[in-house]
């Protein structure tokens, strides 16, 4: 993860626990500090909040603090190329939960934008108003950055798998 | 019935400023919605609503500046558009004016997606 050619565009990195104090800092650190157009940093900052409390909810790996809700371990990265970015968000899940990811990631990738903006409105008007879960948030990403989204799994302990989140938001 | 009134704290940026007034019937939502467990927040806001629209059937006139909604957010603001379309449905006066940074291009597609889920008719305004 801290190879040279894996941070050599690297913008951002953070690894730890993410809770809403910290989204809300870096978010408006991207704000200030990255180097893109208005329009370019709106979307980044859109995404970046969405999956980053995505891994505060629901990382299976929770730092315990004096607060009571979301401050889930994990990691962000923000890498800045010639035509976009991309912004990465990893963390633990448990093994059992790879295939209701990955159907979902597959449903999103596969649909043209009119069809995820009718699947958006779907699943908003469905959701218990509790628990909207990370589903909408990733359709959500994918309308978006118009680009399809990357997840992967890798190997972490017996019960876990390392789950990453990569969008990509073009510069033009 | 008293107005509902929420300051904004730079402490916490991810609660938006809120100001239903009972007086004039104008709630204005501003700044950003990004908050943990959404639904605490915007319960007392949809509690009012109801009671000041559709309880007592009150003109009302939602203006809505939030330059940065999340998902979850965005859950709660339908049921607040449900409810002014309920109100409507009643024959009380409802207009919805949201206000838009012209440098966000998304916009657009998330307020005709309100549109298309509640029926009511949405102004966008450049902020």
């Amino acid at each position: 993860m801290f190879t040279e050619e894996n941070l050599k565009n690297n913008v951002i990195f953070y690894y730890g626990p993410i809770n809403i104090d910290m989204v809300s800092f870096m978010s408006n650190y991207i704000k200030q500090h990255v180097n893109a157009s208005v329009a370019v940093l709106n979307k980044i900052y859109k995404v970046f909040i969405e999956l980053t409390q995505n891994v505060s909810y629901y990382s299976a790996n929770q730092y315990s603090d004096k607060r009571s809700f979301g401050s889930g371990v994990g990691w962000f990265k923000i890498d800045n190329f010639d035509d976009f970015f991309l912004i990465m968000t990893g963390n633990l899940i448990y093994k059992e939960h790879r295939p209701i990811l990955q159907r979902n990631g597959e449903e999103i990738n596969s649909l043209e934008e009119e069809e995820l903006r009718d699947l958006k409105r779907k699943t908003r008007g469905l959701a218990a108003i509790k628990d909207i879960g990370a589903h909408i948030g990733l359709i959500q990403t994918g309308l978006i950055t118009g680009n399809p989204l990357e997840l992967s799994f890798s190997q972490g302990d017996s019960n876990h798998l390392i789950f990453t989140i990569t969008a990509k938001v073009n510069k033009r | 019935m008293k107005s509902l009134i929420i300051e904004s704290v730079s402490d916490s940026p991810y609660y938006p400023e809120v100001n239903f007034d009972a007086n004039t019937g104008i709630c204005e939502l501003a700044g950003e919605s990004y908050m943990e467990e959404a639904y605490k927040f915007y319960n007392p806001l949809l509690n009012w609503l109801k009671e000041f629209a559709i309880v007592r059937g009150n003109e009302v006139v939602l203006n809505i500046k939030l330059t940065y909604f999340n998902t979850n957010s965005s859950r709660l603001l339908l049921d607040m558009l449900d409810i002014l379309k309920r109100s409507l449905d009643d024959g009380n006066k409802v207009t919805v004016n949201w206000f838009y940074e012209e440098d966000d291009p998304d916009v657009k597609e998330e307020v005709e997606d309100f549109e298309i889920e509640t029926g009511l008719k949405i102004n966008l305004k450049p902020l």
